[in-house]
């Protein structure tokens, strides 16, 4: 392969420049003229009924322009299970419920109208915990199901499961084995960006909603739903993507407020706003899902592992999105990670009238990788086997297929966990060199080259050329500051054969982008790398057409100006029109030049003079191409939890050496180490600066994060009482390190690594605290007040 | 929101003529607590008194004792030089406030007029015995700091009252002082705070003070943990004790931000780290 | 003194002179964002935690959000529009931040270019403590921090360079 110009080097990415300087504009920042003010009212009880909803002294407050609720506007499901309402009717099931909505000429009016709303409610005994929800005779949270009929019980009917080999036969073979439970907490993306929209309706009765999805077009097809049930027949959504804040799943679902927000439009005719403050991002959007996990391992003598046998059960919140089916990524580590021929897991989810929840990164991964790495350690113990040993015995090879039908391509996870114990000085650190230190690890296996949990995984790029030599970009898929902009730019830099600085990123519009099924599943830059390659070599051969019958005259100019400059110059004898007619071009940094010509600057045509040359001629014509990428993975069968969901594997280790202060159970990180297989190296320090964010919010996750509740109401709605890592929780040295594999399926081997960051890191400092004072958490997050419970109850039984 | 006005006296007498002008009105100072409780409806005032350009309030003095006006910022605290040298546990403790964003603006007197029990300067002033000074437009009263809190987030301000300076005595140069305080992340509300002041002869302690703040109602002096250490030898067996006595001395709650338990055991953990690292010559924490 | 419902002050924005009309009840933030249009500082949470809405007043780092409006009168602001050079040129506090990976999604970014400069004004050679003390107050969920520092540091050595 010839040696890449931009893919691999570290240049600054496109968006930073406007984003430093403040002229990025986030949902915040737009306005329309004439826009109104949208302000939703909330539930004030977990599961109440609805008696009445009083809404005329609102109706009256001067500057209102429209009150709604579920009683004076058509129905409308929402949620892949249709099980949500944008507006509540009879019953509300969680504190955020929706119940009513004001549309008013300013936020404070708005305000003011949403206050003066009178709920009369009879509350319901609430649900809050999925053993709760499982109980016989347990009230319904949901007494009926989308299509009317009644349900019985407060599970959700949505099914992850998979068994292969023989769990028994495992079972027999093993020599040890560790069962264990652990959990995780809900936490919030947290994003520094909150969620908005604006929706505004022409006067075709066409929508237009500026939001901040990470799903566009299955954005546009949800809110396509909505319009029949507003009584508008055949008519069309545009969906426009502004700048965002951050989104880390929380673009991945259509949320009421946005539905609220294309009502309230429609009610008044009039662009409306809704944003959501950070109380009602905290308190109101959706929180990652939180887990149970019961994991049973056994291996044998030897060290080679014989079953994993994992339950997990989730509490669904009161409606169904994203976060129901963290399961089908589960899978992944679940039948994957490590080689273990008989395996069973079983995914379980109940409704309760905690606040529903939704994708973040990781999506499952972390979950699952939290009792599966921490079994793996505490299995080592059983055997007496060093932990790094025992997972080289079971490790990942390249060129297979795991128990799930995962066609593993490119896998350096052997490189990848000898190169974190190298970095830890793994044998001689694990001895505990200082009292309260210790050094763990911990792998990941996740999606690397997309994931098919729709029909198409597919994306579409459209190229267009103008007089100037100017290259636009459409592409569906969106910047949320894990640097795709910077992807497509050197991308299309790269494989067109233009300059970076000619490339320009159209807005992600429905309207004007192709397709693009979301950006998730660390997709995002495995998949416009693929579908731009495909659009660039189009758009290379149009050019290289045209070439054939224009370059000669074109070069020949070039030379009437070389020699009019260069008196003395004798050109080479060179018949460019025969060379031209073979079209045997190359275009670099937009210059057009024959591959095995001689390298006289005459002969060397300007991308921009050619285009012009095709242009601006009888018959002209402008040059554009298209191409639309489905990677070559499969939609699984969930049922039996089977398929090749991506096209390539991403893998991973990382490792943390940790210092416990006995005293107070803090736990101080000492330093972090991160070594993941990616493919390629697209952009070096985008590729850190996401690894070193996921770090960051695996640390969060580890620690320091969670969403407390008590009988479904968020305690903690805000940053005072939600504590990310600041810069101080950072302050470790963090060594990383990135394996290039070179993957056949990655668009320049590159493997996508958006959520690997994060998946393992909970494990690999559980496991140092384990090394460093022997005590073991098993409810994320690792406070010091648990820190200092489990070393007491160690003095105890070391009493014993 | 509802609207409401805001007034920028210059003087104490203006703040006074407003105040008795609208008696409903709320005071503010930095505005780093009372922005937020307005932002939360917590509070819903009529109109507001800005204390910020009150220059009665502003004098921050090292003489025959040290004069602190409640007017001047955190950073004001932090960055004086003569307090730096004088009560450096005060600086030390101020430190801790939140972020450089909030120290530039929130004023000494307020994060004590806020009557939070977590107030981060409050440990560090108690154990320095600090007075505070209390003017209404008809009188002034000076009292220990103690007497200043009543109970979470009330103080013995009455309407018109505003808290305008404290006054604290020189320590001695053989006094020593450490101020300890733990977050759930470095930019935190205390989960428990410690001050400790001590003056020792070798390892005879001549005078010890010891407060601590977000486990009671109010910050507080732990005077059984005083009175046990005072004018007494202090050995590892005592600073043990101590730490004992200072986990029964306190009454934290169970909250959001964590346990009882662990407030309760973090408190003795700190004043036990306290005596240590002064009784060793150092003056600096240990890690927090 | 009389308290108006709106009244009218000066200040210097972005080295500019203002007039302004402006309520009781406004933030500075709300004065920065509505009736100045200066969109670039973000309000983040509204409760001086995220420093999102960093601004500069007198020299010092501020939360726009926890600032009453009419405090601003005399003073002296600085937005990150104001750290623009002539002829549409980041400053090189921006250029380092650019340069050094430092803007992911972008809407810490101009609260935590505020936070530089102020450092950068008052110590041109910080420390790592120095500088992670300094933007204490401003969150990031994007970056990880790690090469927000590294652009810190990188503008300091501008600094140093250039004085």
């Amino acid at each position: 392969m010839s040696e890449l110009k931009y893919i691999g080097k570290t240049i600054p990415r496109p968006d930073s420049g406007d984003k430093a300087a403040g002229k990025a504009l986030y949902i915040h920042d737009l306005s329309r003229p004439g826009m109104l003010y949208g302000k939703i009212k909330f539930s004030e009880h977990a599961h109440a009924k609805i008696l009445n909803i009083d809404i005329s002294q609102a109706q009256k407050l001067p500057g209102v322009m429209a009150v709604v609720t579920a009683y004076n506007t058509p129905e409308m499901r929402i949620g892949f299970l249709r099980d949500n309402f944008i507006l509540k009717k009879d019953k509300v099931r969680q504190f955020r419920d929706e119940v009513a909505a004001v549309a008013a000429i300013s936020e404070e009016i708005a305000e003011e109208a949403i206050n003066l709303i009178k709920v009369e409610y009879e509350p319901l005994p609430g649900i809050f915990t999925p053993e709760e929800a499982c109980k016989e005779n347990a009230i319904l949270i949901h007494e009926n199901d989308p299509q009317g009929k009644p349900l019985k019980s407060n599970k959700v009917p949505v099914l992850f499961q998979h068994s292969s080999g023989d769990i028994e036969a495992g079972k027999k073979a093993a020599k040890h084995i560790v069962s264990g439970e652990f959990s995780t907490q809900w936490i919030q993306q947290s994003c520094m960006g909150t969620a908005g929209a604006i929706a505004e309706f022409d006067m075709n009765n066409n929508l237009t909603i500026w939001t901040k999805t990470q799903v566009p077009f299955l954005a546009q097809r949800d809110f396509l739903g909505f319009l029949p049930v507003l009584g508008l027949k055949e008519k069309n959504v545009r969906v426009i993507v502004p700048t965002l804040g951050g989104a880390f799943g929380t673009g991945l679902d259509t949320h009421a407020y946005e539905y609220i927000c294309i009502l309230l439009a429609y009610k008044t005719g009039k662009p409306v706003k809704i944003v959501y403050d950070r109380n009602e991002e905290f308190a109101c959007l959706s929180p990652r899902q939180s887990s149970q996990t019961k994991i049973t391992q056994g291996c044998d003598e030897n060290g080679k592992l014989t079953f994993r046998e994992i339950e997990v059960t989730q509490d669904n919140g009161a409606y169904t999105s994203w976060g129901a089916t963290f399961p089908s990524v589960m899978l992944l580590p679940a039948t994957s990670l490590y080689r273990v021929p008989n395996i069973k897991f079983h995914a379980n989810i109940y409704y309760t009238n905690n606040t529903y929840c939704q994708a973040m990164r990781g999506y499952g991964n972390p979950e699952v990788n939290w009792a599966l790495e921490t079994n793996m350690d505490e299995l080592a113990e059983l055997v007496g086997m060093d932990p790094y040993d025992f997972r080289m015995i079971n490790c990942n090879k390249s060129n297979e297929t795991t128990p799930m039908g995962l066609k593993v391509t490119t896998c350096a996870l052997d490189k990848c966990m000898e190169s974190v114990a190298n970095k830890l000085d793994w044998k001689h650190s694990r001895k505990q060199q200082s009292k309260f230190r210790g050094v763990g690890m911990a792998s990941l296996f996740h999606v690397g080259g997309g994931g098919r949990i729709y029909k198409s995984d597919g994306t579409g790029m459209f190229l267009k050329l103008d007089d100037f030599g100017n290259v636009y970009v459409s592409h569906g898929g969106v910047e949320m500051g894990q640097g795709l902009h910077s992807v497509l730019k050197l991308g299309v830099a790269e494989a067109l054969g233009v300059k970076p600085e000619k490339v320009f990123i159209n807005q992600v519009d429905t309207n004007t982008c192709p397709w693009d099924v979301g950006t998730h599943a660390s997709r995002g830059s495995f998949m416009a790398g693929n579908v731009t390659i495909r659009t660039a070599n189009e758009l290379r051969s149009k050019i290289f057409e045209h070439a054939k019958t224009l370059f000669p005259s074109l070069a020949e100019k070039n030379l009437k100006s070389f020699c009019k400059k260069n008196p003395s110059y004798e050109a080479p004898k060179f018949d460019i029109k025969e060379a031209s007619q073979k079209g045997n071009f190359d275009l670099i940094d937009g210059y057009l030049f024959i591959k095995d010509a001689p390298k006289e600057p005459w002969l060397q045509v300007e991308l921009g003079t050619l285009l012009r040359a095709i242009h601006f001629r009888e018959q002209g014509t402008m040059l554009s191409a298209q191409a639309f990428y489905d990677p070559p993975n499969e939609l699984p069968d969930w049922d039996k939890g089977y398929g090749n969901m991506s096209a390539a594997y991403a893998v991973g280790a990382q490792g943390a050496e940790v210092e416990v202060d006995i005293e107070t159970g803090e736990i101080k990180i000492l330093r972090m180490v991160a070594v993941h297989d990616v493919g390629k190296v697209l952009n070096p320090q985008t590729l850190k600066g996401q690894m070193y964010g996921a770090l960051a919010q695996g640390l969060g996750y580890t620690l320091y994060e969670q969403i407390l509740t008590k009988n479904g109401k968020i305690l903690n709605p805000d940053f005072r009482d939600y504590k990310i890592p600041t810069f101080k929780e950072m302050d470790f040295p963090i060594d990383l390190e990135f394996v290039e594999t070179n993957d056949v399926a990655g668009p320049w081997g590159a493997k996508g690594v958006g959520e690997s960051g994060l998946c393992p890191t909970a494990p690999a400092i559980a496991n140092a605290i384990y090394n460093a004072v022997g005590i073991r958490v098993r409810d994320l997050p690792i406070t010091p007040d648990k820190v200092l419970a489990a070393l007491e109850e160690k003095r105890k039984q070391n009493k014993k | 929101m509802k609207k409401f006005e805001y007034y920028k006296p210059k003087s104490l007498t203006e703040v006074w003529e407003l105040k008795e002008k609208i008696p409903n009105s709320r005071f503010i100072a930095g505005g780093t607590d009372v922005m937020v409780k307005i932002k939360s409806g917590l509070l819903i005032p009529e109109a507001l008194i800005s204390l910020r350009e009150v220059p009665e309030l502003k004098n921050i003095s090292v003489g025959k004792n040290i004069r602190i006006g409640a007017g001047s910022t955190i950073t004001e605290l932090i960055e004086n030089a003569e307090l730096q040298t004088a009560i450096p546990v005060l600086v030390q403790a101020a430190r801790r406030i939140g972020s450089l964003q909030i120290r530039n603006v929130a004023t000494v007197g307020g994060n004590l007029g806020n009557c939070s029990p977590c107030a981060d300067t409050a440990p560090a002033l108690l154990v320095l015995e600090a007075r505070a000074v209390v003017r209404s437009d008809k009188n002034t009263r000076e009292m220990p700091l103690q007497d200043f809190f009543t109970g979470p987030g009330t103080s013995c301000l009455s309407a018109k009252e505003i808290l305008v300076e404290l006054i604290i005595d020189i320590p001695s140069p053989q006094t020593k002082a450490i101020s300890m305080k733990k977050g759930r992340v470095q930019m935190d509300l205390a989960l428990a705070s410690v001050a400790v002041l001590m003056e020792t002869d070798g390892n005879f302690c001549k005078k010890i003070r010891v407060a601590a703040g977000s486990v009671a109602p109010v910050p507080l002096r732990l005077i059984e943990v005083e009175k046990f250490l005072e004018n007494t030898e202090i050995t590892e067996e005592k600073i043990k004790e101590a730490q004992r006595i200072a986990m029964e001395s306190v009454s934290p709650i169970s909250d959001v931000r964590t346990t009882a338990d662990y407030r309760r055991h973090l408190v003795g953990v700190y004043v036990k780290n306290s005596i240590q690292s002064l009784m060793n010559g150092g003056r600096h924490e240990k890690r927090n | 003194m009389e308290g108006d419902m709106k009244r009218e002050i000066s200040f210097i924005v972005n080295s500019q002179q203002m007039k302004l009309e402006v309520e009781g009840h406004l933030r500075l933030i709300d004065l920065i964002r509505d009736q100045l249009g200066l969109t670039g500082t973000k309000e983040g949470c509204g409760e001086g935690e995220c420093g999102a809405c960093t601004v500069i007043v007198d020299g010092k780092s501020v939360n726009a959000c926890l600032y009453p409006a009419l405090e601003i009168e005399g003073k002296t602001l600085i937005t990150i529009e104001g750290l623009l050079e002539e002829d549409n040129k980041p400053s090189f506090i921006q250029k380092a931040f650019i340069d050094n990976g430092a803007v992911q999604c972008g809407f810490c970014s101009p609260g935590m270019i505020m936070s530089t400069k102020a450092l950068l004004d008052k110590n041109n050679d910080p420390s790592d403590e120095d500088i992670r003390t300094a933007l204490l107050g401003n969150l990031c969920r994007c970056t990880g921090y790690v090469q927000i520092v590294d652009s810190v540091k990188a503008a300091a050595k501008e600094v140093r360079r250039k004085s």
